[in-house]
């Protein structure tokens, strides 16, 4: 048994490691925050593009469907590829500035943007399921007293929906940013020094695993009081609809 | 007699294959207490959503104020003619949840209007003091009995300065002990001369305050007139059944 903890738990390494792994965890943490809030606002804007009412947004709706279907269908890994490998080019070939085909925005490198965007492209079809999901789980009756009121589709939605829709899924909202947090991991193979990729290098020099554990226990320091806090919101609601406080 | 408040000549709605409004024709006049009866599924409900366009009407034409509300270019521009003369309360209150009582009454005199916070929330005040609610400004609709919201909800229309007040089952959803409560709100402002459409099943309400029963069966008005008339002697037998069946308990 003392290879397994050897292997996993040489404290030793770990310590010397340690400020390596932590830049590595802050990285991560960054990245999961820049494109954490990106991919809330965006599948809340899909969302709300899905729900424009009237033949008019027809083709509106239909796109932004077939978005959500093949971004939940993708690997992130494969979007992560594609727009590393293509966008350079892509923007040159189009003329866009290069500040955009190799984005270095506030000193962060380019494949730090790179997976912002393709985790923002990716998780912003997912949250956009789970924002309709609250949308739509909204009383009929409220976007009707709101509309009677003279307010427009969009003001309702602003002022009376949107609000209500959200409290709701805050729970699954935090799991999704859960596993965007642990899905950051994948933009390492794009040499992004996060916290897997820096675990990685150590294991690769030492040919020890203590590094990537080290990198396991800083993701549950920051996930397990996550998950905790999604578990008392639900309870929370929970009592609240038990005691007939909140309408089913 | 006074003018017209709002006509409807011809109105039809339907639901897929189901027809649910079958060519109603009605005039309400300014100050008038227009109440429906009729079973469930009469269209009486359809009716009111309709007036207000919550659901187009496929056919016919409604007439608020001397203006077509069914016909013209700008759809958008005749749905806010209507919304800003013509307010609803429902009878699940649909009140905000998230909003304070004082806070429904307010939203939409800001977002709306345009009315300053200021101007908005002193009239939520006057409004729920009116309704009897004034120690009740701040709190949230779970917090208050079915009763209470609807009277909330009854205030948070009547701050938009409707010119016509739908009300469509406004008791339905209430215990029997807070039913009067939210009648003798309806019944002030019938006194104060509001005009309304009430859609309702209570028979001696509207005995009390009608000037006008319509009663209406299977999307059509089967009889209307005023209460003497078609509650208290009703010459069709539909009419007379239904009314049989509800004056019995």
């Amino acid at each position: 048994m003392d290879v397994v903890f050897e292997q996993y738990f040489d404290f030793g390494l770990m310590r010397d490691e340690f400020g390596f792994v932590l830049d590595g965890f802050w990285e991560t943490l960054q990245l999961s925050l820049v494109s954490g809030v990106l991919a809330l606002l965006w599948g809340l804007i899909l969302a709300l593009l899905r729900q424009l009412p009237g033949r008019r947004f027809a083709p509106v709706r239909a796109l932004t469907i077939a978005y959500v279907d093949v971004f939940r269908g993708v690997p992130l890994l494969l979007v992560v590829l594609i727009i590393s490998g293509s966008l350079p080019f892509v923007a040159e070939g189009i003329g866009l500035p290069q500040s955009i085909g190799i984005p270095q925005w506030f000193g962060k490198p380019d494949p730090f943007w790179y997976g912002a965007m393709a985790i923002t492209l990716t998780y912003g079809a997912y949250m956009a399921e789970v924002y309709r999901a609250g949308i739509e789980g909204v009383p009929r009756g409220q976007m009707e007293a709101a509309r009677a009121l003279g307010m427009s589709h969009g003001r309702a939605m602003r002022h009376v929906i949107v609000p209500q829709a959200v409290r709701r899924v805050i729970p699954p909202l935090l799991n999704d940013y859960i596993a965007l947090m642990k899905d950051t991991s994948l933009v390492g193979v794009i040499a992004l020094l996060e916290v897997v990729e820096a675990g990685r290098t150590v294991q690769a020099e030492t040919l020890n695993s203590s590094a990537l554990t080290l990198g396991a226990l800083m993701f549950l320091v920051v996930t397990l009081p996550l998950a905790r806090i999604v578990d008392r919101y639900i309870a929370r609601e929970q009592g609240r609809f038990q005691r007939g406080l909140v309408p089913a | 007699m006074s003018d017209p408040m709002l006509e409807l000549h011809g109105v039809h709605k339907r639901f897929g294959t189901l027809e649910v409004l079958r060519g109603i024709d009605l005039m309400v006049r300014k100050g008038a207490v227009v109440c429906v009866l009729g079973p469930s599924g009469s269209g009486k409900s359809t009716l009111l959503r309709c007036i207000n366009l919550l659901e187009p009407p496929d056919a016919g034409r409604i007439v608020l104020e001397g203006e077509e509300i069914t016909a013209g270019a700008d759809h958008g521009e005749r749905v806010d003619f209507v919304r800003r003369r013509v307010g609803m309360v429902f009878q699940q209150f649909n009140l905000f949840p998230h909003k304070s009582a004082l806070e429904n009454v307010s939203l939409a005199q800001e977002k709306v209007l345009g009315r300053s916070r200021e101007e908005a929330t002193s009239k939520a005040r006057e409004l729920l003091d009116r309704v009897g609610l004034s120690d009740k400004t701040s709190e949230y609709p779970e917090r208050l009995s079915g009763g209470q919201q609807q009277r909330v909800a009854i205030a948070r229309a009547l701050a938009m300065d409707p010119h016509v007040m739908l009300f469509d089952e406004v008791t339905s959803a209430l215990d029997p002990e807070l039913i009067k409560e939210v009648l003798d709100v309806v019944r002030e402002l019938a006194e104060e001369g509001m005009t309304m459409v009430v859609v309702t099943h209570e028979i001696g309400f509207a005995r009390d305050v009608a000037s006008h029963v319509v009663f209406m069966d299977e999307g059509v008005i089967v009889e209307e007139g005023p209460v003497r008339r078609v509650i208290d002697a009703p010459r069709e037998e539909r009419t007379k059944q239904f009314l049989g069946l509800v004056l019995e308990h």
